[in-house]
């Protein structure tokens, strides 16, 4: 009977300090990893919308990214996410009238933090079928293609090259799931991209598949060793980047998309566009 | 989705349950093998830090062993597998030997201070025996003292063997599917946390329990001779 309780009793606290975690998200702890690009606001403000109300009705939004994408996402020089996501963001921030507030996180936890952790995500980030079944998008805001990135003198040129081949991706991403599909392909999944270049140039995989901006940055860090070859001789699809909100929040979705609208109307996209990403 | 549909999503579309599985696998392997080294490289560590001259002032040996665990256990493992896998080991493609590798050497220190550490606690009595009835130093480390020290580090050992299987979990960082990791690819295809996080803990929970028993059917065999 005692034997009984025990184990009953074992039970329940460990249910009660599974849900207190659950709930209690309010606490500040990840201010380490948070960059606020605006004097944060009081904490209390840190939750996320909870799935009834709009994150518009807040006066701070939570923004996710990964700073692993250069140029779009990467961490900036005080070691805190910048790029063309960020800026963007900010900007879309200043139309709501919103506070912003970045943080950095795995990119492939990204989709199902939408919602609790955070209420928006931007990193560069591709509209697909699965995706949309958690999440909604805004409207496209970047055309991206998928790249290959090979060792200089390497035989991979077209789609049947890329059989049976080692190859690394980010996690997560559209080039992950590209590679996972490739007949015979033995996938090397990183949490960075930069990582699996790293391990290009050490022989360990074959090619990098990633989206064509980052690819050419990274080669441009190894211009003698690397190349980028452009997707479409692969018969890769051109894909939108788009900015995820939480699944039903119409209201947040429309405010977003009429910034965003606004921005490119005034000339301010484009000018981002120009400083971050064509490098002007 | 429902309770039911997200269980399929996580576990049954796609065969799902074998990238657990295989991670497992993965999982399982680095920890056997870095458990073989660390045990190994352990013992001599520990027996090196223990050797003295015959005045009874600590060998250069001992120093070595000394500096060796201090560097271990003053790095983080996570620091020390990204070390192995970019630098040390950069060329070699075999991700399970250089994470057993890396996880061995990480062991092998932890290892050496429970080895120590049963060692002397075994009498001072019994060597000064051993030697007055003739035994070299090494015969009776050998004969008497181990054996007997074994029982005080079957318990320790037990534990970090567990840790040791635990902290492999962090291999996902040089792009190793190990369990953990397996969880990981399934929820960025699923956009669902719960059920391959909830699964994998499951999973490492199961393992580590049939381990736990094992270990304690050896630590009651060795106790037998207790009661006389």
């Amino acid at each position: 009977m005692k034997k009984l309780l025990a184990l009953v009793l074992t039970g329940v606290l460990g249910v009660s300090v599974l849900t207190a975690c659950g709930s209690s998200s309010s606490a500040p702890s990840a201010a380490a990893e948070t960059a606020s690009t605006e004097v944060a606001a009081a904490s209390t403000e840190t939750e996320t919308a909870s799935a009834s109300g709009s994150a518009l009705d807040k006066d701070t939004l939570i923004i996710g990214t990964n700073a692993a994408f250069p140029p779009f996402e990467y961490a900036g020089d005080d070691g805190t996410p910048a790029g063309f996501d960020v800026d963007l963001i900010n900007a879309i921030g200043e139309k709501l009238g919103k506070k912003v507030e970045v943080k950095d996180m795995e990119f492939d936890s990204l989709v199902a933090s939408i919602g609790n952790k955070i209420d928006i995500a931007i990193a560069g980030m591709t509209v697909t079928e699965e995706r949309q079944k958690m999440v909604d998008f805004s409207d496209p805001y970047y055309e991206a293609v998928q790249n290959v990135i090979v060792v200089n003198g390497s035989e991979i040129a077209s789609a049947d090259d890329l059989k049976n081949k080692k190859i690394g991706v980010q996690l997560g991403t559209t080039g992950d799931f590209i590679a996972s599909d490739i007949e015979g392909s033995e996938v090397s999944q990183y949490n960075k991209a930069v990582d699996a270049v790293n391990d290009l140039l050490n022989g360990r995989v074959d090619c990098v598949i990633i989206d064509a901006n980052p690819a050419q940055e990274f080669v441009s860090q190894h211009a003698e060793e690397l190349t980028a070859l452009e997707g479409t001789q692969f018969g890769f699809e051109t894909e939108n980047y788009a900015i995820a909100m939480p699944k039903g929040d119409a209201a947040l979705v429309e405010a977003v998309n009429q910034a965003l609208k606004e921005l490119k109307e005034d000339g301010t996209f484009d000018k981002l566009v120009a400083e971050n990403i064509t490098g002007e | 989705m429902t309770i039911g549909e997200k269980f399929t999503s996580a576990f049954i579309a796609e065969n799902r349950w074998q990238l657990y599985l295989k991670g497992l696998g993965i999982t399982i392997e680095i920890a056997f093998f870095a458990a073989i080294i660390g045990l190994i490289l352990g013992t001599v560590l520990a027996l090196m830090k223990l050797s003295t001259h015959k005045d009874g002032k600590p060998a250069a040996m001992s120093y070595i062993s000394t500096a060796y665990v201090d560097i271990i256990r003053g790095t983080p493992s996570v620091l020390q597998l990204l070390i192995m896998w970019f630098i040390v080991m950069k060329s070699s493609n075999n991700g399970v030997l250089v994470a057993s590798l890396s996880f061995g050497l990480n062991s092998a220190a932890y290892v050496s201070e429970i080895v120590r550490a049963g060692i002397l606690a075994v009498d001072k009595g019994q060597m000064e025996a051993g030697r007055s009835l003739g035994l070299t130093k090494g015969m009776t480390m050998r004969y008497i003292v181990l054996p007997q020290a074994m029982k005080n580090i079957i318990p320790p050992m037990g534990n970090e063997f567990i840790t040791l299987l635990k902290e492999t979990a962090i291999v996902g960082y040089v792009s190793l599917n190990d369990l953990t990791r397996a969880a990981n690819l399934i929820q960025s295809r699923t956009y669902e946390a719960f059920m391959p996080l909830i699964g994998a803990a499951v999973i490492y929970f199961v393992v580590i329990k049939a381990l736990t028993l094992v270990l304690g059917v050896v630590e009651r065999r060795l106790r037998r001779s207790d009661n006389r």
